[in-house]
């Protein structure tokens, strides 16, 4: 045998993930990736920067705290989902898993997710405590499915430097529209100045940017995108969200074929006025703003939610959320080291309000606390305004990309808008008709 | 002769092609993270760091994973060439009922796209319990018609009067087999063996779903498992070095084995 | 040769037939241990699917049969038919130049000197990579703004092209990525088969002086055709089964250019949780890939006969 030497090895690898006989068993399954190396024995959570870094500190204080529980934490490449359907298939689902607040109803509707009210009102974050976009993320028929972690949303992220030099700075606070007319206005005011795109966005090969805005100012003109589970785009309201970013794009208004990446560099470099992304980049960009060179120095960066430019204050949001997926073998010690961790969790959810993102909880919200953190007084009527789609449409992460190439095709002008349209809602509902 | 030359001109310009994106790859993977997230030309500025490759190896898990993917990428490569050779034997060589119609059914097999069979491959498994195991990562491989087919042609090539020489001399089928017609094929085991360890080793979708214990994550999972939701922003630095890291093996593994094709050749010319 | 009677494998051993074309069943034990496994693993895996094929369900089970409605859905379906035709135009970007280029390498690194070695190192190199880093190295040479193509054409004076963004040029750019990656293995497959010429063919053209042209076409050539078939028939099921480098390049757009098949079946079963319908379109898939296949093989036979 010339592998021969491979079984004992083998044997040794199966020997040491043996599991420890008089510990419970948990496991915790999240992306937000892994940063061992530097926070792999952190315990002291306000040390730690960062969505990992401070997920890790987390974990590892809760496994110091909790001694009779051996927690597994199994880290999986973003988002995870292939990975989740395939062990529920298996039935070797996780104990608490990360997910969007977009997909639990996917899994919820397959049963594949345990209801969690009772133990949420026993640990003491009965969702009453939570904010009504956080409330409305984990709620589907009237039940709790999960412990929410956050929620974000598209930000409106301000070059102060540039907005300066546009001249669309009054008393401290950047100007912004209010209708698009006053949007183009501004943004061509902003091209005489500076020379430069008022917007800077993410869209060469990425499409969730696209959604999100379609999503935005639709709702934004009291219409839905869906009714009664299924595509309404064609709409008058769904016309206007297209023509708005065809017009920006056709007037130059934007920074064209940057990728995400791209993008990130490129506001940081001065590209632009505007970044279009989510709240994960406030703090990079506060930490830009605080150095005495760059785009962004000595303060020359805010953060507001999108404006109003239509009749309603309101922007798409989704959010992060712990689920339990069922498991017929997982017993009553696991479930409740389980519940153990989301009661910690909670306890702990302030930390987590330093990533950037919107706290699940009100009370953090008004909290001092948080109101000191850079920028958050501006975010914190994104509790109220931020609304994720309605609970029953479901698939709404395929949907999302449908809706992103198709809204892609029309801002470039490679399709007429009312094309667009029909084509997205047929896709999408044939999507939706064949659940 | 100016023919030739061409030729090799064109071969090494065509290399250099295909080593820009390589020593970038390498570039970008001693490069801090910070630093490239506002400017990935900054490759040119001349800093260096090592700090990505110890990150890497800061996280104790990676070595469990390179020992996964090790056994699994030896194990099926060896099981490969185990059964290919056997069978591409049989069928070149060897009369029994059937044979022909076999062979055809494992050719059609050539066809067969992962797709159209992952999933009831993973509910086999389910069913048999067997996630999250050695077994249940190295056999779906095993069955990859590829193998035989090569095999299968290579033995064809050998001319018929070496074993048929020998079975004149009373030797049994296996022994011919073993010792006088397997020596010949190494250039081709070679190549299987390249070929197997390659698709082993970089394969993502079986590993994703059926190994999902961190315990049993291959490199590539495991090192897919590492990347925040945008780790090409904030990671550029560290995803490079990861990809340095997971491809080094696999290099190793292709100058071993190039070794055994030159020396048969070598073999070969001095016969 | 007194040792074989202790070999472990006497099993194996079968009486000296009187000539060849005779059958023996023990002569199946050589292919019965791969069989079982390819029974197992693939040609049950295979009949599964087919029957998946004509039922509506997710991962977690199936709802009902439903007879051929998914497939008269398939067809009824412009992505996929989108997704077909994309299939095949890579195929045919990729395919042909990767054989010809791989035979091409071949025939230059076949030398025991240094450098050659070194430059089948290289040539083959790419090959050890995993597909995400490859697609995230060939964006970054894309991007319009701030790629490797991008600075170029702006050190030139010229304007950049945004190929992934362009709904004719994201294609061939995913065809010089992939060709960018696997040309290794054509390269070695031809290695291996011209290091099995035998040499006294041309030594024996060497004394003839015949031109090199004619070494190559007369005796090179002809003893690698088996191979040459072999390169294309493994590359025609390799890029049929095209996947990565679309979903993580340009996610199938822009407008649909660049979704293949397998990105096609990938979303349905897997995002949309359409199990019956994704198995569906696996099927056509191998039955395309079948197609090819056959064609490719009763080419490489005929001419083996002629």
């Amino acid at each position: 045998m010339r592998w021969g030497w491979l079984l004992p090895l083998a044997a040794l690898l199966a020997g040491c993930s043996d599991a420890k006989p008089d510990k419970t068993r948990l496991v915790i399954q999240r992306f937000f990736g892994a940063c061992e190396a530097e926070y792999g024995r952190v315990t002291d959570i306000a040390a730690a920067e960062g969505e990992c870094g401070i997920m890790t500190a987390m974990i590892n204080r809760f496994e110091a705290e909790n001694p009779d529980i051996d927690v597994v934490e199994n880290i999986v490449f973003w988002p995870g989902y292939d990975q989740l359907t395939a062990q529920l298939a298996a039935n070797d689902a996780p104990d608490l898993v990360t997910m969007h607040g977009s997909v639990i109803s996917d899994y919820q509707a397959r049963g594949l997710l345990e209801p969690l009210d009772a133990d949420l009102t026993a640990i003491g974050a009965p969702p009453a405590s939570f904010t009504s976009a956080a409330r409305a993320a984990v709620t589907v028929d009237g039940h709790a499915w999960g412990l929410p972690i956050d929620t974000w949303a598209p930000l409106w992220h301000i070059n102060m430097n540039l907005f300066r030099k546009a001249g669309l700075v009054r008393g401290g606070k950047p100007v912004l529209p209010r209708s698009p007319q006053e949007l183009f206005a501004q943004a061509q005011q902003f091209r005489a100045r500076t020379g430069k795109p008022y917007l800077v966005q993410g869209t060469a090969n990425e499409y969730a940017g696209f959604t999100r805005n379609f999503y935005t100012f639709v709702m934004q003109q009291d219409a839905a995108p869906f009714e009664g589970g299924r595509a309404n785009f064609r709409t008058a309201a769904g016309r206007n969200a297209l023509q708005l970013f065809r017009t920006i794009y056709e007037r130059d208004f934007t920074t064209k074929n940057q990728d995400y990446s791209a993008a990130v560099a490129g506001f940081l470099k001065g590209d632009g006025g505007v970044f279009l992304v989510g709240t994960w980049m406030v703090g990079t960009f506060d930490a830009e703003s605080r150095k005495t060179s760059g785009a962004l120095a000595n303060g020359g960066y805010t953060v507001v939610p999108y404006p109003k430019l239509f009749a309603r204050e309101t922007t798409f949001a989704d959010g992060h959320n712990w689920v339990m997926p069922r498991n017929n073998r997982r017993t009553p010690e696991e479930r409740a080291a389980g519940v153990r961790f989301l009661k910690f969790f909670a306890g702990h959810a302030r930390h987590w309000a330093r990533t950037g993102h919107l706290p699940a909880f009100q009370a953090i919200i008004d909290s001092p606390e948080w109101r000191a953190l850079p920028h958050r007084d501006n975010l914190a009527t994104l509790a109220t305004t931020a609304q994720p789609l309605p609970k029953d449409v479901r698939r709404q992460f395929p949907i999302e990309t449908i809706v992103g190439t198709e809204a892609a095709a029309a801002i470039s002008g490679a399709k007429p808008i009312d094309q667009t349209l029909s084509d997205m809602e047929r896709r999408v509902n044939a999507v939706l008709d064949n659940l | 002769m100016t023919r030739s030359r061409l030729a090799t001109g064109l071969v090494i310009l065509a290399a250099v092609l295909m080593l820009v994106p390589l020593l970038w790859v390498l570039a970008l993977s001693l490069k801090d993270n910070a630093e490239l997230m506002t400017d990935t030309a900054s490759v040119f500025n001349g800093r260096f760091t090592l700090e990505n490759y110890r990150n890497l190896f800061g996280n104790g898990d990676v070595f469990r994973w390179i020992a996964n993917s090790l056994i699994v990428s030896f194990g099926m490569t060896a099981g490969v060439l185990m059964l290919a050779s056997l069978a591409g034997y049989g069928f070149a060589r060897l009369e029994f009922p059937g044979r022909n119609l076999l062979f055809v059914v494992v050719l059609l097999g050539l066809a067969v796209p992962e797709q159209a069979v992952i999933i009831a491959r993973h509910q086999m498994f389910s069913w048999l319990g067997m996630h999250n195991s050695y077994p249940a990562l190295i056999l779906p491989g095993l069955s990859a018609p590829f193998g035989v087919f090569l095999m299968t042609q290579y033995f064809r090539a050998i001319p018929r009067d070496i074993d048929e020489a020998a079975l004149l001399d009373g030797a049994s089928r296996f022994t011919i087999f073993w010792k006088l017609l397997l020596p010949l094929t190494i250039p081709a085991q070679a190549t299987l063996g390249i070929f197997t360890f390659l698709s082993a080793w970089n394969d993502y979708w079986w590993p994703l779903i059926s190994a999902t214990n961190k315990d049993m994550f291959t490199l590539t999972v495991g090192i897919a498992s590492t990347q925040m939701n945008f780790a090409q922003t904030e990671g550029l630095g560290f995803l490079m070095a990861q990809a340095v890291f997971a491809g080094a093996p696999m290099l190793i593994v292709y100058l071993f084995f190039q070794k055994y094709i030159v020396q048969a050749v070598a073999g070969a010319a001095g016969r | 040769m007194p040792s074989v009677a202790v070999e472990p494998a006497a099993a194996f051993t079968v009486p000296v037939p009187r000539g060849r074309g005779r059958q023996d069943w023990r002569s199946a034990l050589f292919v019965a241990p791969y069989l079982l496994v390819f029974v197992a693993m693939l040609v049950v895996p295979l009949a599964m699917g087919m029957w998946l094929s004509t039922t509506k369900g997710d991962l977690f089970g199936t709802e009902r049969w439903v007879g051929l409605a998914n497939f008269v859905r398939l067809f009824g379906d412009a992505i996929f038919l989108k997704a077909v035709a994309n299939t095949f135009y890579f195929v045919l970007l990729t395919v042909p130049f990767l054989t010809l280029a791989g035979l091409g390498l071949a025939l230059v690194l076949n030398r025991q000197e240094r450098w050659a070695a070194v430059l089948r190192t290289i040539f083959f190199a790419s090959t050890v990579l995993s597909v995400t880093v490859v697609t995230l190295v060939w964006r970054l040479v894309f991007l319009p703004d701030g790629g490797l193509l991008g600075v170029t054409a702006e050190a030139l004076g010229k304007t950049p092209i945004a190929f992934l963004n362009d709904e004719r040029l994201a294609m061939p750019a995913i065809a010089v990525t992939t060709i960018w990656w696997c040309i290794g293995l054509p390269m070695v497959l031809f290695l291996a088969a011209l290091q099995q010429v035998p040499r006294d063919l041309y030594e024996a053209a060497a004394l003839d002086n015949a031109s090199r042209w004619t070494t190559l076409t007369r005796i090179t050539l002809p003893a690698i055709k088996r191979t040459f078939f072999l390169v294309i028939i493994i590359e025609v099921i390799l890029q049929f089964q095209l996947f990565g480098q679309p979903q993580l390049m340009t996610l199938g757009g822009p407008n649909n250019s660049t979704r293949p098949i397998v990105l096609f079946i990938y979303e349905a079963g897997w995002r949309q949780w359409e199990l019956g319908y994704a198995a569906a379109a696996a099927q056509v898939l191998f039955a395309m890939i079948l197609i090819a296949a056959m064609v490719q093989y009763r080419l490489s036979s005929g001419k083996e006969a002629a």
